[in-house]
């Protein structure tokens, strides 16, 4: 057998086998990635992150893990307490249903906003939308993944 | 129920000029690492398959581009930035699966003189794949804000349609397209950077619309179709595209731009009746088009049938197709393809559009494998980046540059292997050319950039004081 031959499909394969060898490695990273995030406990449906709240309840910057239905207010029941002298005790309530998101307005008394506009009945919400309700203001986001 | 997850703990970012905090990118440096090696390896195969010396093929060049690599890789690790760990090598791999095969080419393709020294097809490749990847780490590292793309999406398109009609009237017939845009020494194709700012411009519409696109119908008898004025930039972008066919003749671009439009739609509302209404315009148009021009109806009927004419217009996919079989399972090697047959490239334009020809022969079936698996790792990231996002103008932007990398690699990979007709464009990161490589280069460093937990975070989307000012005026009355 020529020496010459075995060396040139040698470093042939060994060039192939790298390349698999480097698909391996990746696809290892990813599969790792996404079984963390598929592991992560708050991977909900999105989550509402205060951006300013005068009153401190709730506190600023703390984010909410959402539910398909969600209601803010003031009285203690709602799964999203607002603590705010302009927030009505049943002020609105976020849902998600099919593709969207949708903010309600529950007959509060001074209204809910969305990114300042004041929302009739019901309005859809977009990722990175704002939500207003009496002086607090709350930002919609993704669920964190990774 | 209402668990509170702690608050967001933002990193504190340095500043670009201020203290660097390093951070271990150990992912992807054992990354980098395989990929160096690999390509030593290709280059050392390669040189056996040329000159028969057991030594890398072109040691300087080599040298060079991985030196490139390790700087990029060190440029991020300095910046300490979290952003992904992936991408940079995989692109790394086809750049270097590039630059084996351009150096492998007949070196006078393309020739670039620099006062006394002449580069060849390989060393001009080389400086284009440095300045991509020079480019995509300046752009992973130091892009921070995401305002200057979202703010400005209707400034964005004007200066797509603005390079498309300079294109138009001031740019050159090359091989019968007009896709050529001389500025003085620098030429290039306008219809690349076109693809990144058509996703940036459907990003901020889609993102903005989205609510609106979902949630209204309007009513056709039986069929809920979305509300009409929304459809208007869809038959807009249906009529651009159909634009580039007949004016520039080019048909890859065209294709590519209405696919990655349907495509980002659907992600970003959800509706498959926009596909579906989409998809017959698509088909009526090319119709259309087949019926009326006659380089698109050759483009379908070599499409159908290259053998009829094996020596004329079907040559380049008839010798495709022979490469590709010459390659079988495993390849001839590297450097052991047929370059030159009776004084002519066996494939036409074959460091172009059809570099995955050239890597199927001298890898073979195994090897484009494993492109387009790289391919698929480079969608897969981009997707999951969209997925994380914060908001959702960054959702669709990175969906959509991610789509605009693959599809292109689909349509031209389909087009070497006769699964679709024949289209011009160019294989992304593996191609020779400059405008090519520099804008997948943007592309990668964008991603990089998105994928980064610690941007800025996204700007309120519009303004809030109204809701201020009709609060106050509430609380004094």
């Amino acid at each position: 057998m020529d020496g010459m031959l075995v060396v040139i499909w040698a470093v042939r394969l060994l060039f192939l086998a790298l390349l698999y060898i480097f698909l391996a490695r990746v696809v290892r990273s990813l599969l790792r990635d996404l079984r963390a995030a598929a592991r992560e406990p708050g991977a909900t449906l999105g989550r509402l992150l205060v951006i300013e709240s005068p009153g401190g309840d709730p506190e600023q910057g703390r984010s909410f893990d959402l539910d398909a239905i969600t209601t803010l207010g003031r009285d203690v029941n709602n799964a999203i307490v607002v603590e705010d002298p302009f927030a009505s005790a049943e002020h609105a309530v976020l849902t998600y249903r099919g593709r969207s998101w949708y903010v309600e307005d529950l007959g509060s008394t001074n209204g809910t906003y969305v990114n300042g506009r004041v929302v009739a009945t019901v309005s859809p919400l977009g990722f990175g939308d704002e939500v207003s309700i009496g002086q607090v203001r709350l930002r919609l986001e993704r669920a964190r993944l990774t | 129920m209402t668990s509170a997850s702690s608050p967001a703990t933002r990193i504190e970012l340095p500043r670009i000029l201020g203290a660097i905090r390093p951070r271990a990118r150990w992912t992807e440096t054992s990354l980098i690492a395989i990929v160096a090696v690999a390509l030593v390896v290709g280059s050392v195969s390669l040189s056996l398959g040329v000159t028969g010396r057991l030594a890398p093929f072109d040691p300087r060049g080599l040298a060079i581009y991985v030196a490139a690599l390790v700087l990029a890789h060190v440029g991020q690790v300095l910046a300490g930035r979290r952003s992904d760990e992936i991408l940079l090598p995989v692109v790394g791999l086809l750049g270097g699966l590039s630059l084996l095969l351009m150096e492998r080419l007949p070196q006078d393709l393309v020739t670039l003189d620099i006062g006394e020294t002449q580069l060849g097809l390989g060393d001009v490749q080389l400086v284009w794949l440095v300045l991509a990847i020079a480019v995509a780490t300046i752009l992973g590292i130091t892009v921070r804000s995401d305002s200057w793309l979202r703010r400005y999406k209707y400034t964005w398109a004007a200066s797509g349609i603005a390079l498309l009609l300079l294109t138009f009237v001031f740019g050159s017939d090359v091989a019968g397209q007009r896709l050529t845009l001389r500025l003085g020494p620098i030429s290039g194709q306008p219809s690349e950077l076109l693809k990144v700012i058509l996703v940036v411009f459907l990003a901020g519409y889609l993102s903005e619309n989205r609510p609106l696109l979902i949630e209204q119908d309007t009513r056709l008898g039986p069929i809920r179709l979305p509300p009409l004025p929304y459809l208007a930039p869809m038959v807009a972008m249906w009529a651009i595209a159909l634009g580039i066919v007949v004016i520039q003749r080019d048909l890859g671009a065209a294709l590519l731009f209405f696919a990655v439009f349907l495509a980002l739609t659907y992600a970003a509302t959800g509706r498959l009746s926009l596909v579906a209404i989409g998809s017959v315009l698509f088909f009526a148009g090319s119709a259309l088009m087949a019926s009326l021009f006659d380089h698109v109806r050759d483009r379908v009927d070599i499409w159908l049938d290259p053998f009829a004419d094996p020596l004329g217009t079907g040559y380049q996919i008839v010798q495709s197709l022979h490469a590709f079989a010459r390659g079988g399972l495993l390849g001839t090697g590297l450097g052991e393809g047929l370059p030159i047959v009776g004084g002519r490239l066996p494939i036409p334009e074959v460091h172009t559009d059809f570099p995955l020809a050239a890597l199927g022969e001298e890898l073979g079936l195994v090897g484009v494998i494993a492109i387009l698996g790289l391919f698929f790792v480079v969608i897969e990231r981009g997707l999951r980046i969209g997925a994380s996002a914060a908001d959702d103008f960054r959702a669709i932007l990175a969906t959509g540059l991610a789509l605009v990398v693959g599809v292109q690699a689909f349509i031209i990979a389909a087009g070497n292997l006769k699964v679709l007709p024949l289209t011009g464009v160019t294989l992304p990161f593996i191609s020779y050319g400059g405008s090519s490589l520099l804008v997948n280069a943007i592309v990668v460093g964008l991603l990089l950039a998105l994928s980064d937990r610690g941007v800025e975070p996204p700007p309120p989307p519009t303004d809030v004081r109204r809701w201020r000012d009709r609060l106050r005026r509430r609380a004094a009355r």
